[in-house]
């Protein structure tokens, strides 16, 4: 009885490290473009998150392009080290339908709208850790995103 | 004690079956081995496979920490060499090199911006730092097309790039403080981005030192004013469209009615008081009642002057039935009962049964590019499903647009491509730094593909050229 259990409890172990362990890279899609990797970081980001919440995250990623404090491309801004959690916890890699309201939010954030007003930084209060964070003045708040300058 | 009596009677139990058998090994034996074997095949595949992870963590750390080094050594050398750049810069005395050393110094912040953008920094430890190179990259940029144009630097520009060289010098020497400590391993790049602390981290991992003294430099730089983007001036720009009194909340809900119908609008709620922004606004969150359903859409008011500054409403669009011609006449409608008078559409994308299409402001037949305004037209039913006005809020006026000092024709005499020349006109456009230039607009067309030439109407200077991409997501411009 009791080594059933240990068994078990060492199948457990197992699975979860294998859990743990990324599986296989998702087959990515062949269109590298702009609006692509912009649609995949803002649903890594702000999926589940107003529609005029998900352009303004696509908006802070193109302000930083424009900033000088940041990268000078999408790309560059998206993968600087620990700039977004999508791309630490691999959320970005997951694939997104062509047809999907994150495409419509990044294509309207190429396109020129900003809810944020040149906003360079969002945070969600209930769950940010750094304290640097909040020396930032605040803009505007959509949904659960504060975002700031 | 209860546990201890069960025991005791299964194994009395055991003992008498046993009775019953031929052989020695005690009952449950075999089970009981197989249980342990199998356990023990578990123990050892674990270690196996826990050592194969470690293996390959340590494998996977050591080639990331040597693209940080990578990166971390591109940049430190090419800070140096702008260092030494910047001192060339000061003493030439002629433009040609002047121009050369420049671009030099342009190229190399550039390639500085992209590795530092690569060190697993925290947020915020060296943005100063970055915009120390990415002021000093644009800068030399405009001095280098200053320099082609035959104008020699000033003396307030060879000030300034003595500060910068100073800076630069500065800089050089607490990178040398801080690849110490990294060679001596008291720094490490896995210490630098806050890893295996995070996961019982409440609170920032301190930044060291030596990232804090490299971005201390830079915190009372002086404002660098210059012709580019990166220059100080560009984040002061003042919304000159927006005139009038303050609005009221309620004022706004009005001004938002009178653009959808007061009846279409359900349950309008007062999201946020933006400020702080390059407008504040009043941000709105209501139930439209759209043509085709009832669906959530967003907009901004302008406190000052209550214009809708943005709004999107975004729903499923369904089979296209409406063409692109259609579409810019609906959305002039749209503009003109919106209070936007004399706006031209220009260019235009397709996405996904949207028409984006954008519309300039024209005073007295010069089209005016900065005052732009984009509409999003639904191609099912023709509603309008965004609106979007920044360009035209931060700088629409009535211009004095001055006679051009030359004729059309002196204008064409300097395009490459004369004999491509199909049309022409007058426009007002915009320059990356926030300002704008009175331009003949000529539109060519060179083995099918569709150009732009503008040609300054005062200096005669060709200012810009721009390709008209044709494709099936609309026109655009490149």
């Amino acid at each position: 009885m009791h080594f059933k259990k240990f068994i078990i409890i060492f199948a457990l172990f197992v699975g979860f490290v294998m859990a743990l362990t990324p599986g296989q890279a998702q087959n990515n899609s062949d269109r590298t473009s702009d609006l692509q990797l912009l649609a995949r970081a803002i649903n890594g980001e702000a999926r589940g998150e107003p529609y005029e919440g998900q352009v303004a995250v696509g908006a802070v990623i193109l302000n930083r392009v424009k900033d000088p404090r940041f990268p000078n491309s999408i790309a560059g801004v998206i993968y600087q080290p620990g700039a977004f959690t999508a791309v630490s916890d691999g959320q970005i890699n997951v694939p997104i339908d062509p047809n999907s309201t994150v495409v419509k939010a990044a294509q309207d954030a190429l396109n020129g709208w900003d809810p944020t007003y040149g906003c360079v930084y969002y945070w969600n209060p209930a769950t940010a850790t750094s304290k640097w964070i909040w020396s930032r003045e605040i803009v505007t708040k959509i949904g659960k995103h504060y975002f700031g300058k | 004690m209860e546990y201890d009596e069960k025991e005791y009677i299964l194994e009395k139990h055991e003992a008498h079956d046993s009775e019953h058998k031929r052989d020695r090994v005690p009952p449950g034996y075999y089970a009981r081995n197989k249980a342990k074997n199998v356990v023990i095949v578990f123990l050892a595949l674990t270690t196996l496979f826990g050592a194969y992870e470690f293996q390959l963590a340590v494998k996977l750390r050591r080639q990331l920490d040597a693209q940080y080094n990578r990166a971390f050594y591109e940049m430190t050398g090419y800070v140096q060499d702008i260092e030494v750049l910047l001192a060339k810069a000061m003493l030439t005395s002629s433009n040609e090199k002047a121009a050369d050393i420049l671009k030099d110094i342009w190229h190399r912040a550039e390639l500085v911006s992209t590795n530092l953008g690569q060190l697993p920094i925290q947020q915020g430890a060296l943005v100063n730092t970055q915009k120390f190179i990415s002021q000093v990259g644009d800068y030399a940029k405009t001095l280098t097309s200053q320099n082609v144009k035959g104008k020699t630097l000033t003396q307030e520009q060879m000030d300034t790039i003595k500060n910068l060289h100073q800076l630069a010098v500065s800089l050089n020497d607490n990178l040398d403080k801080f690849h110490g400590e990294l060679t001596a391993g008291t720094m490490t790049w896995a210490n630098l981005a806050g890893e295996g602390t995070r996961l019982f981290a409440k609170n920032d991992v301190e930044i060291p030192m030596t990232i804090s003294n490299i971005d201390g430099t830079f915190e009372n730089m002086p404002t660098l004013i210059y012709d580019g983007p990166f220059s100080e001036h560009m984040t002061k720009q003042k919304a000159l469209g927006l005139t009038g009194d303050k609005v009221t909340e309620e004022q706004a809900i009005e001004n938002l009615g009178k653009l959808f119908g007061k009846e279409n609008i359900r349950n309008i709620q007062k999201v946020s008081d933006n400020k702080n922004g390059v407008i504040d606004t009043y941000n709105f969150r209501f139930e439209l009642e759209g043509k085709k359903e009832k669906s959530i859409a967003e907009a901004d008011v302008s406190v000052v002057g209550g214009r809708v500054v943005w709004f999107l409403y975004n729903r499923d669009v369904g089979d296209v039935e409406l063409d692109i011609d259609k579409a810019k006449e609906v959305g002039k409608q749209f503009l003109e009962k919106s209070g936007f008078k004399s706006m031209k559409d220009t260019y235009y994308t397709e996405q996904q049964g949207i028409a984006t299409i954008n519309y300039a402001y024209e005073q007295d037949g010069v089209i005016v590019y900065p005052d732009l305004i984009k509409v999003k037209v639904a191609l099912d039913n023709g509603e309008i499903v965004g609106f979007e006005s920044k360009g035209y809020l931060m700088s629409h006026r009535q211009r004095d647009i001055p006679k051009p000092a030359i004729s059309m024709e002196e204008a064409l005499q300097k395009v490459a491509r004369k004999e491509n020349i199909i049309s022409s006109g007058l426009a007002i456009i915009p320059t990356n730094y926030g300002s704008e230039l009175f331009c003949y607009e000529f539109k060519g067309k060179l083995d099918d593909q569709d150009f732009l030439v503008y040609i300054n109407a005062m200096t005669g200077e060709e200012e810009d050229i721009l390709l008209i991409i044709n494709s099936d997501e609309g026109i655009l411009t490149m």
